[in-house]
């Protein structure tokens, strides 16, 4: 019994090693280092306390780059839960070919960012870009996009929406779960499709919901390479981890970086918590 | 249990030691560069030609790094695992020579028979200088220039600047107001486009201001003269001499190419004489040169860009090093345009012929050729203070109070470096 438990430790060893060496600890280091002024760069690193803390909270730049994440994230988070939403639902249904609309839809979560950033680059291209030679079809005079600060927001909007595909998967798993009974009860009552939808889909759907609102709420904070790649005029491409990249690599400020990263953190934790706490008023459990 | 942890804690530890042991000849030096393509293949025939003729005294071996250059320059000095030599631009040298990474040059360039500071134009070399002494080679310069549409010029009859005589910044609106909202070939033009390039030190130079003194601790941003200067930048826009900023939907370039400007101020590696000759006959222009415009005083500031190449500080054997790096910078001398030495204004004849008719602008634009005075905070200041706090809101909105903001900027830069 005790060498097939000795056996069992040896297995999960490998792993276990894998996860002291490269996030344990790599954790630790980086508690360590946003207490101090590591430039990356330079050898004589000082412990200097809650200094580079101090520095963020008083930095303008700070609160520019969180405010623009903030803002698209409360916008996109939204918009993307119930586009993808509408998508699948429309998808679960038995309608032709619909294996192709589902890889089509899908496509968008396994393409590279930064193919997809370099290819809307081109497609909000003001002068030769897809969506304003639509536009000029109807006889609208698209706007400049990534170009003119009050249309970055609108640029990275579409494409999240774009993106929305990649929650389908879930959504159309958890669709095939819903009971048949409750939508022919439902039928017997009178309910029309909306009614369906609304009082039968909608809340099975909830536990999925809740977790695409979690996801959604990390992968916005966590905003990097389409923001990276394309930027935007007037400083609106610069969402927090952009920030932080620059703070990093092009000021050498690593130990302002990595607090920056925990800040980060605790702010992600903290809305996940709110989530988390606000699960009992809407999500369907029973 | 304990018998097989104790294997893997060996081999760990015999891992970590392996990896962190530097067993490299010391005549070996690795340099690292961001060239890829056709010029990396240049470089490499220039590095093979210098380790043939040092005859095994060194080799130097090549580090291509095309992408995130800086990003994986710094990992490899953090994990100690620089190379011997490697390439910063300006902006970078006192940063990289605060932090104690890289060798100051200056005994070695005193000490040397081949290549001394004097060798270099002064606006060149003082880029890679910090604390009064040199941390870098520069291996090319590149400093601004003004092109400009000599048939655009002609058609709209205004008269052209010349090739070397100094324009004031007057002179410069006063052509952009005869140009602009002109028509020509059947579109609108303006005089020139600005949209964060040319940098805002051009701008504060040209009305005889400056950001710091030489001394790098000294503010001189809120001077009469940067407010000057940024005056000339704000006419431009509030009198839409140039396309205002939020309409600008392309390259700067692309609009001196399509000809929707008149001017472009850019530096002597722009490439517009290649472009003019790939384009069908009915759209190619003549090309005029002449330089940045003066200050107040006469003084003609063309904002220079020049990368040296510096020597880390972990390199064992400084002397040879030094040898090979010098041997090194001679031979990229005769490699890129502009070369950053006095006496090679020739060599761009040889090297890109077409830029030919432009080398008496060249010549005037290296002899007046000057970047920033930098300092170890110059990158928080140039992005905090210069471009968010003074260049992108006139960018974004021209009739801002500059002067409210030249002094904030001033005074948040005084409160960085303890001024």
């Amino acid at each position: 019994m005790k060498k097939r438990k000795s056996a069992g430790i040896y297995f999960v060893l490998p792993w276990v090693i894998g996860f002291i060496l490269f996030t344990l600890l790599p954790m630790i280091a980086a508690v360590f280092i946003s207490f101090t002024d590591w430039s990356i760069v330079g050898s004589n690193t000082q412990w200097i306390g809650l200094a580079n803390y101090r520095e963020i909270f008083q930095a303008e730049q700070f609160w520019h780059a969180l405010w623009i994440t903030f803002r698209y994230a409360i916008i996109a988070i939204p918009l993307v839960i119930v586009t993808s939403f509408t998508v699948s639902v429309m998808l679960s249904k038995n309608i032709r070919h619909v294996g192709i609309y589902r890889v089509i839809y899908y496509m968008p979560a396994i393409v590279s960012g930064v193919a997809v950033s370099i290819v809307f680059r081109w497609i909000l291209d003001p002068n030769n870009g897809l969506i304003n030679f639509m536009l000029s079809w109807l006889g609208i005079n698209g706007p400049n996009w990534l170009y003119d600060p009050e249309w970055v927001l609108p640029s990275y909007l579409i494409m999240a929406v774009w993106g929305a595909g990649g929650g389908i998967l879930t959504y159309l798993s958890a669709l095939k779960d819903v009971p048949t009974s409750l939508y022919e009860s439902a039928e017997m009552d009178g309910a029309n499709q909306f009614q369906k939808t609304w009082y039968i889909t909608v809340p099975m759907m909830t536990p999925i919901i809740f977790y695409n609102l979690i996801i959604g709420i990390i992968s916005a904070f966590r905003k990097f390479t389409d923001a990276y790649v394309l930027g935007g005029a007037g400083g609106e491409g610069e969402f927090y981890m952009v920030y932080l990249y620059e703070q990093a690599f092009a000021h050498y400020k690593m130990g302002y970086a990595t607090a920056l990263a925990w800040i980060l953190f605790i702010v992600i934790m903290f809305l996940t918590v709110i989530v988390n706490v606000s699960k009992k008023f809407w999500v369907h459990t029973a | 249990m304990k018998k097989i942890l104790r294997i893997m804690i060996i081999i760990l530890v015999t891992v970590f030691t392996v990896s962190c042991t530097d067993n490299k000849p010391s005549n070996e030096f690795t340099i690292a560069t961001w060239a890829a393509g056709t010029e990396l293949s240049e470089f490499n025939a220039i590095v093979k030609d210098v380790n043939e003729a040092a005859m095994g005294k060194y080799v130097i071996k090549t580090l291509s790094i095309p992408s995130d250059y800086y990003i994986k320059l710094s990992t490899q000095i953090a994990g100690n695992k620089a190379p011997e030599f490697f390439w910063l631009t300006q902006e970078l040298i006192s940063k990289y020579a605060d932090l104690g990474a890289i060798t100051d040059l200056t005994p070695y360039l005193e000490q040397s028979e081949s290549l001394n500071v004097d060798d270099y134009y002064e606006g060149v070399i003082n880029s890679a200088k910090f604390n009064d002494q040199y941390w870098g080679l520069p291996w090319i310069a590149n400093p601004f220039i003004v092109y400009y549409n000599k048939t655009m010029f002609q058609t709209l009859g205004v008269e052209a600047p010349t090739a070397t005589d100094d324009w004031s910044w007057d002179d410069f609106i006063a052509i952009s107001r005869q140009i602009a909202g002109k028509t020509y070939r059947d579109k609108q033009v303006y005089a020139t486009v600005i949209e964060g390039n040319p940098n805002i030190e051009t701008f504060i130079w040209s009305g005889g201001g400056d950001i710091l003194d030489e001394d790098g601790k000294t503010v001189l941003l809120d001077s009469e003269g940067t407010v000057k200067g940024i005056s000339n930048l704000v006419t431009l826009f509030r009198e839409n001499l140039i396309p205002q900023y939020n309409s600008i939907s392309y390259a700067r370039n692309v609009y001196f190419e399509r000809q929707e400007v008149a001017m472009y101020m850019g530096g002597i590696q722009d490439d517009f004489e290649k472009k003019i000759l790939l384009m069908p006959e009915e759209d190619r222009f003549e090309l005029g040169y002449a330089p940045i415009p003066t200050d107040p005083n006469g003084q003609s500031n063309p904002f220079d860009w020049t990368a040296s190449t510096v020597m880390s500080t972990r390199v064992k054997d400084k002397d040879l090093a030094y040898e090979a790096l010098e041997a090194l910078t001679l031979a990229f001398f005769t490699w890129k345009i502009a070369p950053p030495i006095k006496g090679s204004i020739d060599n761009i004849g040889v090297i890109a012929p077409e830029k030919i008719p432009a080398l008496d602008t060249i010549q005037h634009a290296l002899d007046n050729a000057r970047s920033a005075n930098y300092t170890e905070l110059w990158t928080i200041i140039s992005d905090t203070y210069l471009w968010r706090g003074l260049y992108m809101p006139i960018l974004q909105n021209p009739n801002v109070d500059y002067v409210d903001l030249i002094q904030k900027a001033a005074s948040g830069i005084r409160s960085k470096i303890g001024d």
